[in-house]
């Protein structure tokens, strides 16, 4: 069942509202982007935390709406996006709230946040400009990413890949790998969710006899490309960015179905305070120049209204990715704890 | 005397570059103090601490002659660096200089426990001898720059880097801090800082470098995750750790001119 399909049923049967961390909106709107043009200025003060990730190019965007927004005085504190959430936590427990917004890299942190009752609800209209299966009430994703398997077809045909990323280990491919990686984690935390923890372990136990391990995921799509292996597990981007400064790079991507192999997992932005300036700020995130800049820039996939993906990747309707609480993500430690016991950490 | 120009005018052009790409802050063991930001202030004092570790080392040395290793207790040497305020100024200053101290320091150390021949114990003592003394002229020189203000006060605390450019400078002051760090002979910490520089930092960087260069972000993939700390597991000597470092940091400057170039034709966002 897609995942659009099983929302819209949970909806009608009234379920969505019971889920502490989907409460949906709207589905039944059509998503638009909306260009800046037609956004309000943003006026008043606003603190926001913001994860690091991507560079300089989330930079470059707030760059842009301060240099938009004279009248706006933005403050923003950097840092890991874990150690910023815990500070959201730890402020929000003190009873203060230093900031207004946080925007961190990936959905499982979002989902701490959300978890503790501390995000607050997004204007409808907003939220309704994303993508039908990826609206929420109280966060806004703003760019994903796909998991996959890019490959070097020079030793490996895709029909010798599985599309079931549970039989990875038995297939007869040389792998690579990056189980310190933030995102590796974030699929395997995927991975539990979807087949139980005994299955994973299992699956971790076995790619860890036969994966070759890398320190970043980047490290492992350059080791398919130069054929130190067959086949590798790594963020789309990856594969794109290299592609795009060695065009003639011996790499595909492959996708696994309905698994977490082909998780979309996403970066994300919520509002701390009820404050019109934050959420029309989030508006200037989810607007259609943002979402191309960082689609072009940084190969990450736009979420809001129905633009295009960066070059070389299908539309998400084309691939199968698995029905997640993309917020659950957050549950990282029960994976570390995994992960160590499958002497894979 | 031409050669002692030779040296300084080098110095003074590697200490430029240095600066010039570099956000110092604090990597000490423990707290460096505010000294380090009233360089001119305490030069007096650093030259009096040059003098007394001079005066130590020589005793140390001259204790092993006449009595052997034990009386000699090279430990020492390593004890009375870490108490003198100087040792926080070259570091957060000069890290180059502040590990070539650390080599020598351990030069002397183990010569001495060694049982070396007294020869091969007093060129070790030279070469100690002369980081301090070029650490005392890089530390007068900053304190020309820091009273001239061209010189970053020395911050207290680490700020996240805002774009990759600002990385670039954090990665480079961090592998130069590994060979300190090597030198030291913390090859743990010499090791974790290898790894997480590369997983904190460079990580970040090379996503938007490799647009421009993938065989660069191929070369420092590989200096990152295999030849730097293989040579650290390996024990191999601080010069040829330094080497590693130095080709990296080579690397790292072209890879701030790719960005800064295509920072020039960046597309605006609105």
């Amino acid at each position: 069942m897609q995942r659009r399909t099983l929302i819209k049923t949970l909806t009608c049967l009234g379920v969505v509202s019971a889920l502490p961390f989907l409460s949906a909106t709207s589905f039944a709107a059509s998503s638009h982007a909306v260009s800046v043009d037609d956004l309000p200025e943003l006026t008043g003060e606003l603190t926001l935390y913001l994860g690091r990730g991507e560079g300089g190019l989330y930079e470059d965007v707030l760059n842009a709406i301060k240099k938009r927004n004279p009248k706006l005085k933005l403050r923003i504190r950097r840092g890991p996006t874990a150690a910023l959430a815990n500070s959201i936590m730890a402020e929000a427990k003190a009873g203060v709230r230093q900031a207004d917004l946080f925007w961190a890299v990936d959905s499982g942190t979002i989902g701490q946040i959300v978890g503790e009752g501390l995000a607050k609800e997004l204007p409808s209209d907003l939220t309704s400009q994303l993508q039908s299966n990826f609206r929420f009430s109280n966060w806004a994703p703003i760019s994903g990413r796909i998991r996959t398997l890019p490959y070097n077809p020079t030793r490996v045909s895709v029909d010798k890949i599985p599309d079931d990323i549970m039989a990875l280990p038995d297939s007869d491919l040389s792998i690579a790998w990056a189980p310190a990686y933030a995102s590796f984690q974030s699929f395997i935390t995927a991975m539990r969710m979807l087949e139980g923890d005994k299955a994973t372990t299992q699956w971790l136990k076995a790619m860890n006899k036969k994966a070759k391990k890398y320190a970043g995921e980047l490290g492992v799509v350059m080791a398919v490309e130069r054929g130190e292996v067959d086949l590798g597990l790594a963020n789309h981007y990856y594969t794109l960015r290299l592609k795009s400064g060695k065009p003639d790079a011996n790499l595909a991507l492959a996708f696994s179905k309905n698994d977490a192999g082909c998780l979309v997992n996403v970066s994300g932005v919520l509002a701390l305070s009820e404050n019109k300036t934050a959420s029309d700020f989030i508006r200037y995130l989810l607007s259609k120049e943002v979402q191309t800049y960082l689609s072009g820039e940084a190969y990450e996939i736009p979420l809001a209204g129905q633009l295009p993906p960066p070059t070389g990747i299908p539309s998400l309707t084309d691939i199968s990715p698995p029905e997640i609480d993309l917020t659950k993500l957050a549950d990282i430690r029960a994976t570390l704890v995994l992960m160590r016991n499958a002497g894979v950490l | 005397m031409k050669n002692l120009s030779k040296y300084i005018t080098k110095t003074a052009q590697s200490f430029l570059i240095i600066t010039s790409f570099a956000t110092f802050s604090v990597l000490a063991n423990g707290d460096i103090g505010e000294h380090v930001n009233h360089l001119s202030d305490n030069i007096k004092k650093y030259e009096e601490e040059v003098n007394w570790l001079s005066t130590k080392v020589d005793g140390i040395v001259s204790t092993y002659q006449k009595s052997g290793a034990k009386a000699a207790h090279p430990d020492a040497l390593m004890e009375h660096w870490e108490a003198v305020d100087f040792h926080g100024a070259i570091e957060s200053n000069y890290v180059l200089i502040y590990a070539s101290i650390w080599q020598g320091l351990y030069g002397v150390k183990g010569s001495i426990d060694k049982n070396s021949p007294i020869a091969d114990v007093k060129a070790e003592q030279v070469k100690l001898e002369r980081a301090f003394w070029q650490a005392l002229g890089a530390v007068k020189m900053a304190a020309k720059f820091q009273d001239q203000g061209l010189l970053a006060k020395v911050k207290t605390t680490d700020e996240a880097p805002k774009n990759s450019l600002e990385a670039l400078v954090v990665i480079d002051k961090n592998i130069h801090s590994v060979v300190a760090k090597y030198a030291e002979q913390l090859t743990d910490t010499a090791t974790t800082m290898v790894h997480d520089t590369y997983l904190n930092l460079f990580e970040g960087v090379e996503g938007e470098l490799i647009v421009l260069d993938a065989n660069l972000v191929e070369d420092l993939e590989k200096d990152f995750n295999v030849t730097l700390p293989l040579a650290i597991k390996n024990n191999k000597s601080v010069d040829e750790v330094r080497e590693i470092v130095t080709a990296m940091s080579k690397k790292l400057t072209k890879a701030k001119l790719l960005l800064e170039n295509k920072a020039k034709t960046k597309k605006d966002v609105f």
